[in-house]
């Protein structure tokens, strides 16, 4: 076997996990591999194998990922990129040696084990930049132009007609009659 | 140079073994890569030497009661019972140096299979060899950062940075590796541990929100915000102005 270089990634790539439904036919070898170093649990764990990759379904979207699988015990995943916590990528010697990866995805809830456990994506490494740059904190420091600072650009072109505006015109009107009063006056 | 033929075995075992590992199993030699804006700086970067020597000592640590009882018994068999001590020597030789060697070759791949890479904004840890595991977390999503060093850790210099998420759960998943838990991640054996501390603590107070993904700004969806922050504008300052010679007249007036 030829030793592989790590491939560099460019950040921009033709990958669009949007078009992404169902996961490679490489998962169902993984899965019958799998199933062959169980030995005993050979036939059940093909079985299930073969039908979590026959039923499973992913949906990326603007907002975030969907995902279903089972046949008896249906079972359906959503999560938003926001709510990401941390991405996990895990490759055993057999995912690499097929080229396909484990991509593991928290959010806040209590359980220690992920939330999403995304399989069978050949792109994996593309994947998890593309989960990564729709979690929280990725885009920097936008999130959190300072407070003391706001973007200027904003309110200069908005119509400087709230009311905190007004209430200060009027104001300055009313202490400039004043002011003439006063001046009147002696 | 006196050590030098048993340094160049070893090198060029160990160096073996890295070619069947990459070349086989498929184990990266690089570090891995975090998307980053071309502006930013990403640093790449493994434990520190000292943690090399760190994890050895504890090696010798616990070796050595284990080494030492089989070549007891076996030093007693060879005065008690010669001819049953010589046959059974290599027995002996190895169980005292087989697991020995293995785990010195363990140590090593452990300290060069593990990277850390910070950018401004996240950080992604590699580690393991059988299993890759890449952990990957923003600052943003950071709820506490913890800075840990035994004393042994201190003789050799080196701490350990504990970096947790929101979201509990016990410790490790499924076996893999130390303190690989979910909403975890462990920066092992640096020696700038108060910097790496103080770069992630310093976006994490630059942080206006809890770290759970609230939903805060328009810039991510797109939409343009459905409150402006409360700021003064130019025109807003010109009147203050305007009101504040006005109180000075009236003021110097009365």
């Amino acid at each position: 076997m030829q030793p592989q270089p790590t491939p560099t990634r460019p950040l921009a790539t033709t990958f669009d996990p949007r078009t992404i439904t169902r996961p490679d036919p490489a998962l169902m070898r993984y899965y019958a591999v799998v199933a062959v170093l169980t030995v005993l649990g050979f036939p059940i764990a093909l079985l299930l194998g073969w039908i979590r990759y026959h039923t499973l379904r992913y949906r990326f979207d603007d907002q975030g990922v969907w995902m279903a699988w089972g046949v008896l015990f249906r079972r359906e995943i959503n999560i938003t990129y926001r709510r990401i916590q941390d991405i996990h990528l895990t490759r055993n010697v057999i995912q690499r040696w097929m080229g396909l990866a484990t991509v593991s995805v928290q959010t806040a809830s209590g359980s220690a084990s992920a939330e999403m456990t995304i399989e069978g994506i050949p792109q994996a490494d593309e994947l998890r930049d593309f989960l990564y740059a729709r979690m929280r904190g990725a885009r920097g420091l936008d999130d959190h132009a300072a407070p003391s600072a706001p973007p200027l650009a904003q309110p200069l072109s908005q119509p400087a007609d709230d009311e905190a505006l007004a209430l200060l015109r009027q104001i300055r009107d009313n202490l400039h009659t004043l002011a003439a009063r006063q001046e009147r006056r002696p | 140079m006196s050590a030098a033929p048993t340094e160049r075995a070893a090198q060029w075992v160990y160096t073996g073994l890295w070619r069947i590992l990459a070349g086989w199993f498929r184990v990266p030699r690089q570090p891995p890569t975090l998307p980053a804006a071309a502006s930013e700086s990403v640093e790449a970067f493994g434990p520190a030497p000292e943690f090399l020597r760190y994890l050895k000592f504890l090696f010798w640590l616990l070796m050595l009661p284990m080494d030492i009882p089989v070549l007891a018994i076996w030093v007693v068999m060879l005065v008690v019972v010669p001819i049953v001590g010589l046959v059974l020597s290599p027995l002996f030789i190895f169980l005292a140096i087989a697991p020995d060697i293995v785990a010195y070759v363990a140590i090593h791949l452990r300290y060069d299979t593990t990277w850390y890479v910070l950018s401004p904004r996240s950080l992604r840890i590699r580690r393991g060899i059988w299993v890759i595991h890449e952990t990957t977390i923003t600052f943003e999503n950071i709820q506490n950062v913890e800075v840990v060093q035994g004393p042994l850790q201190r003789y050799f210099g080196i701490a350990s940075v504990h970096v947790q998420t929101a979201g509990g759960g016990g410790g490790g998943r499924r076996g893999e590796g130390p303190a690989m838990g979910a909403h975890h991640g462990l920066i092992e054996g640096v020696k700038d541990a108060p910097r790496i501390r103080d770069l992630i603590m310093s976006r994490v107070g630059l942080s206006l929100h809890a770290g759970l993904g609230d939903e805060a700004h328009p810039d991510h969806d797109g939409h343009p915000p459905a409150a402006h922050p409360p700021a003064w504008t130019p025109e807003h300052l010109a009147v203050l102005r305007q009101i504040n010679t006005l109180c000075a007249q009236l003021a110097a007036r009365a």
